[in-house]
């Protein structure tokens, strides 16, 4: 049912908006922002074929500042609203973005089915390692002992292992990307938005304002292509340790992605041989055939 | 109207459930009107559940308070529903050896002259090697031998069955000789005179207000369930996903209420038609939704389905406690419809009509129901296919049309009704964002102060259309009645029901009953209560919830007010001397 898009020759221009950007200056939003508009160009998707969903953050004052059709929901909550819009109408690629805070905390468990059910969707976490729409406060990714805002003493619990409790769900894609990576964070997305299920991109991003930890000088230094060292994202096992140990270095690029499993609507029984989308099937339907077992 | 009364009681698990089926089945075919009403515990296996048939060759759409026949599975149901038998009663039991140790039950049952039968189930079972659940249809046979009813009926209804089993369908039918020659020995020439058949009801549906809600929400073109489980709402959920082979639906059991609501809003705007179902609780936990579709404007529907609160209060049970919680649900203001479902025909043809208003004004759309509708039986005429439309409102889908759109068409403020131009991702044309932020014309967010009250404006008149659009409350009664009866949801069937009786018949009383419940209509309110001695308000709440809002809205207070909440629907009898002693009052 993905149907090609023409090669319609979007350009950036395509995708500009006249709305200023809000974000601070060496802000890793501008960045990922370049980078969506980037790989939807080249994969000659134009703006009123696609669906860009915005969790609530920094990164979803993104909402008014490029082309497509768009959605701007509520914190937390981007996941369930993007999946609904892609079981709708799985033609029409499906790209959400969210942040850490909203991700790992307010709405969890809708990024552990959201993989578990592998929606064909992407999801771009924008990952500060910080609440930064709502003047940095910490979030389960801040690291351990960090002051923040709110967290004078920094936060007493550890620091979630975002690439560990994303790899326990047995996810189909997984990606790393950093937001002073253009070329590289688009290719990623190509990648994402090809892929026939839940395309999880973790972009870690700098936060100038509020993360004096992970700054942008230090994922200059410690990111790294791991495609350049001969890491073959069809082994599970590699991409999940290469993944969650960051100690030394940062591994970015597709570290994981099979297209062996099949995407939620493709195993709906019900959906089985139905070559229209449920967009297409709105009618009044005739129930009479159906109430005979009433009598 | 003559009506006869059966209640069948047991732990749930015991087939209580599947013999009440079966009874009312049988007697709808054999030309009887039935409504059906349960009653169960928050559990799965024991507790005491009873499943009520009140029977009658007239319209029957309520429960009576006393029954004729009392059937228990086991010995609970022998003391604790003794009492529910009317003078005369049938208490059928097949508990061995019996006796009434209770002095006050021995002098209740001489005093009321209640007949008391063991069926002797154990030993029929025994003799035919058959399973416990075969006691099932035994007990149905004796049920269909004490109403005098033909052996043949129940034949044909148990080879529906199970005809396609060979083995199993032979010992269901030494089951049924067994119970027909078994009650020829325990209550012989016993049986209650059922009136006289009228074979109009044989051509009708017995189903569930669940599943003609279900069937509507079908009817409708809905696309697309998304739900949680929660009951009373379950069984809609439950429907719609054994249907789905058939209608190619996509349905989606949910992590939570909050996936199943914003699941709803992502498939409603793409274009299809989407919906989610819950109770109390789980509205609650969607309701940040149902505000987030305030101010994106996309069509939104939501089933509550009502059962007593606060908190988890009485899961299994009924009540009309949330219509100001749906009235009201959500913070900021916005335009939404509220409507509520009475009865199986309403259940199926509100479904359509809470879909296209939904898209017509772009607003969320609640639809109230409760357990009592949900899960009653009710004997219904086919359902008209030919009366629903499918109305869009200003959707947009014509390519040359498409084509002359700009991004600030999507909330062009200057639209005098309010609902401006909608079109679908996919759609060739200039894109726009839905936005939750405060936003422009083509939803780019702005927090200028003129803007803000502008597109508040412009979603607020969507209110005044939308008052408009929607009809009055449904009348029934005299032009000038002397006393007016106000009420809204299920309690319709027991309040006709009572209305219809020839006593009442005489003394001029109206009834308006209200579908559409927000944006409240007042006209007919307003013109009938002006002159009507007494107006009644009849309610599933404590506080009087419609009539709260009607006094808020016409600054009429109302004389009278019967409340009912302790979970269960009025019966017929109770609100039959409620009016009365309120007129008398």
């Amino acid at each position: 049912m993905k149907k090609p898009a023409p090669a319609t020759g979007s350009t950036m221009h395509d995708y500009a908006s006249s709305n200023p950007c809000t974000w601070c200056d060496g802000c890793g939003d501008y960045g990922i922002w370049t980078a969506a508009k980037r790989a939807l160009v080249e994969l000659k998707i134009a703006p009123w074929q696609v669906l860009l969903c915005y969790d609530v953050g920094c990164h979803g004052n993104m909402s008014d500042k490029l082309g497509g059709y768009r959605m701007h929901g509520l914190h937390g909550r981007v996941i369930p609203l993007a999946a609904g819009a892609a079981l709708a109408n799985p033609t029409i690629p499906v790209i959400a973005f969210g942040g850490d805070g909203a991700s790992f905390s307010e709405g969890v468990g809708h990024l552990v089915h959201g993989i578990r059910s592998n929606y064909r969707m992407t999801f771009v976490m924008h990952n500060n390692a910080n609440y930064g729409l709502t003047t940095g406060q910490a979030s389960a990714l801040t690291w351990q002992n960090q002051p923040m805002n709110s967290s004078p003493n920094g936060i007493p619990e550890s620091t979630l292992n975002s690439m560990d409790f994303v790899f326990s769900l047995q996810p189909t894609f997984v990606a790393r990307g950093w937001s002073g990576d253009i070329p590289q964070m688009s290719k990623i997305l190509e990648a994402a938005i090809r892929h026939r299920g839940f395309a999880y991109v973790d972009m870690l991003q700098a936060c100038p304002t509020y993360n004096k930890f992970a700054t942008h000088e230090w994922l200059l230094a410690h990111c790294y292509d791991a495609a350049s060292e001969g890491h073959d994202p069809k082994d599970f096992a590699k991409a999940r340790a290469l993944a969650v140990d960051t100690q030394q270095r940062v591994a970015t690029g597709i570290l994981y992605q099979t297209e062996d499993v099949p995407a939620f609507h493709e195993h709906l029984k019900a959906r089985q041989g139905v070559s229209t989308t449920p967009v297409e099937e709105v009618k009044i339907v005739d129930t009479s055939r159906w109430l005979k077992r009433f009598a | 109207m003559t009506r006869l009364s059966l209640k069948i009681v047991g732990a749930q698990g015991q087939g209580v459930n599947s013999v009440g089926e079966m009874c009312a089945k049988g007697l709808k075919r054999s030309g009887y009107c039935v409504f059906g009403y349960r009653e169960y515990m928050s559990l799965i296996k024991g507790g005491h559940s009873s499943y009520q048939l009140d029977v009658s060759a007239d319209a029957v759409r309520s429960s009576a308070t006393l029954v004729d026949i009392v059937v228990t599975f086991n010995h609970h149901g022998l003391e604790q529903n003794l009492r529910d038998l009317k003078k005369g009663g049938i208490l059928l039991h097949q508990t061995p050896q019996w006796k009434f140790k209770n002095p006050a039950d021995q002098a209740f049952i001489a005093d009321q002259k209640i007949h008391v039968i063991e069926l002797p189930t154990e030993a029929i079972l025994k003799k035919l090697k058959a399973k416990p659940i075969l006691g099932n249809v035994l007990i149905a046979a004796a049920v269909w031998s004490l109403l005098g009813q033909k052996e043949e009926q129940l034949v044909e209804l148990v080879r529906e069955q199970f005809g396609h089993k060979k083995d199993l369908l032979e010992l269901n039918l030494q089951c049924i000789a067994e119970g027909f020659a078994a009650c020829r020995v325990i209550a012989p020439g016993m049986t209650l005179s059922l009136p006289r058949p009228d074979p109009r009801w044989q051509d009708h549906l017995l189903l569930t207000g669940s599943q003609a809600m279900g069937l509507g929400i079908i009817h409708a073109g809905c696309r697309f369930y998304a739900g949680y489980p929660m009951t009373p709402s379950s069984p809609i959920l439950t429907y719609i996903a054994d249907m789905q082979n058939e209608t190619q639906m996509v349905v989606k059991q949910a992590e939570d209420e909050i996936t199943a609501a914003q699941m709803m809003v992502g498939a409603m705007h793409m274009g299809t038609r989407a919906i989610t179902a819950t109770s109390g609780g789980g509205f609650d936990l969607m309701t940040e939704t149902l505000s987030l579709t305030g101010i994106t404007e996309t069509p939104a529907v939501f089933i509550l389905a009502q059962r007593p609160g606060p908190g988890t209060a009485l899961p299994t049970w009924t009540a009309q406690g949330d219509l100001t919680l749906a009235v009201g649900a959500g913070h900021g203001e916005f335009a939404r419809l509220v409507l509520a479902a009475s009865d199986t025909q309403d259940a199926f043809d509100l479904m359509p009509e809470a879909f296209n208003y939904a898209e017509e004004f772009q607003i969320p759309v609640i639809v109230l129901t409760d357990k009592h509708l949900g899960e009653a039986l009710f004997t219904q005429p086919s359902f008209d296919q030919g009366i629903a439309k499918l109305r869009r409102g200003k959707l947009i889908t014509g390519p040359q049309e498409l084509a002359s759109l700009k991004s600030t068409d999507r909330y062009d403020p200057a639209v005098v009704d309010g609902v401006s131009k909608r079109w679908l991702p996919g759609s060739e044309a200039a894109t726009y964002c839905a936005q939750g932020d405060e936003h422009g014309p083509d939803g780019s967010v702005t927090e200028d102060a003129q803007n803000a009250r502008q597109q508040m404006e412009k979603r607020l008149k969507k209110m005044e259309a939308l008052q408009q659009a929607i009809p009055e409350p449904i009348y029934v009664g005299p032009k000038n009645p002397e006393t007016l009866i106000v009420s809204w949801g299920s309690n319709r069937g027991v309040i006709l029901d009572v209305l219809e009786n020839a006593d009442m018949q005489q003394k001029n009383i109206g009834y308006l009953h209200y579908q559409y419940l927000w944006p409240l209509k007042t006209e007919s309110f307003a013109m009938l209560s002006r002159t009507a001695k007494c107006t009644i308000f009849i309610e599933c709440n404590h506080g009087g919830q419609l009539a709260s809002l009607l006094k808020l809205a016409c600054g009429r207070d109302v004389t009278q007010r019967i409340l009912k909440f302790d979970g269960r629907p009025f019966f017929f009898d109770e609100l039959r001397d409620g009016i009365l002693s309120a007129l008398q009052s």
